[in-house]
């Protein structure tokens, strides 16, 4: 990480050189954490020397504007020109203030085990939802427990997922996607029968 | 036409922008001085249909990547792709004469 952020800096030519101590400080900060982490497995020191390094580079601190989604922007003014990028963890999640789930259905409600047909009163439940929510579209994905295999649940998930997108074309919604997670996304832990069931679900996302 | 529009660029990077020197880039100086965190975003579809953030902020212009919570890009159809719309241009008091 370092490295890469010092070889786009190399080319700058009119950047300050700056030590950015602290920066090079946490970065040691963390790997001493990790040094002692590893040395409580095995006994051995991990990182025996800590390399020193001066990074040339200007700082530059944004700020952080949250979109009508309610996601984290960094942004920049750096006098004439301005800088932009979406707040994101390294798994590429971005970063939110509420969370944009506007309706999660407990798939035990609406599915039979290994099924994904939708009975006449859980059609009736979706399409309440659906006439009263005001979104401008709907992206649409199902979850399933860790039971099975994960072939076996991608598909799964996505079956339950097009049925419920199904339900939402029938309702004059407009469908932006529909996904199938399988068991990749689980939101409990899959070791209690409480954990898989808040696992086992649909979440419906409301793009506005 | 090239040169006046070469004149107005200047003169509005001149006299309207500039004054963020410091490491502290969350703050608009000028005339239409703000903490960035107050900006107006629109959506701008690209061309492939999928939807951008955009904030037209007087001299800057500001970009991001609409994501769902899955760090997916959102293509919502909210535009045809290359149009920009709703507030964008709302959160300054610069014209956007270009």
């Amino acid at each position: 990480m370092a490295n890469r952020q010092a070889a786009s800096l190399r080319g700058a030519a009119a950047g300050v050189a700056l030590t950015l101590a602290s920066v090079l400080g946490g970065a040691a900060g963390a790997q001493a954490d990790q040094a002692e982490g590893a040395r409580a497995v095995d006994g051995a020191p991990v990182i025996a020397t800590q390399q020193q390094r001066v990074v040339r580079g200007e700082r530059y601190t944004p700020g952080i504007s949250v979109t009508p989604d309610g996601c984290e922007v960094w942004v920049m003014d750096d006098g004439a020109e301005g800088y932009a990028v979406a707040n994101v963890r390294p798994d590429g999640t971005p970063v939110c203030r509420e969370i944009n789930v506007c309706g999660v259905m407990n798939t035990d409600q609406f599915f039979a085990t290994d099924r994904w047909h939708i009975g006449q009163s859980g059609r009736e439940r979706l399409r309440e939802f659906f006439d009263e929510a005001t979104a401008f579209g709907y992206i649409i994905a199902g979850h399933t427990d860790s039971r099975a295999s994960d072939e076996y649940n991608m598909r799964l998930s996505q079956r339950r997922a097009n049925s419920v997108a199904e339900v939402a074309l029938d309702a004059g919604a407009r469908v932006i996607d529909v996904r199938g997670y399988g068991e990749r996304q689980p939101r409990a832990t899959n070791d209690t029968a409480e954990g898989m069931a808040q696992n086992r679900r649909v979440e419906i996302l409301c793009v506005r | 036409m090239k040169i006046v529009r070469f004149a107005v660029l200047a003169t509005a990077a001149a006299t309207l922008a500039a004054c963020s020197v410091g490491p502290d880039k969350s703050r608009d100086g000028g005339v239409d001085a703000k903490n960035l965190s107050e900006l107006e975003w629109g959506v701008w579809v690209d061309p492939q249909g999928c939807d951008n953030w955009i904030a037209d902020d007087g001299v800057e212009g500001y970009m991001a990547r609409r994501l769902d919570r899955y760090g997916e890009p959102v293509c919502s159809g909210v535009a045809p792709p290359g149009v920009a719309t709703g507030p964008f241009k709302e959160g300054s008091s610069i014209p956007d004469v270009l």
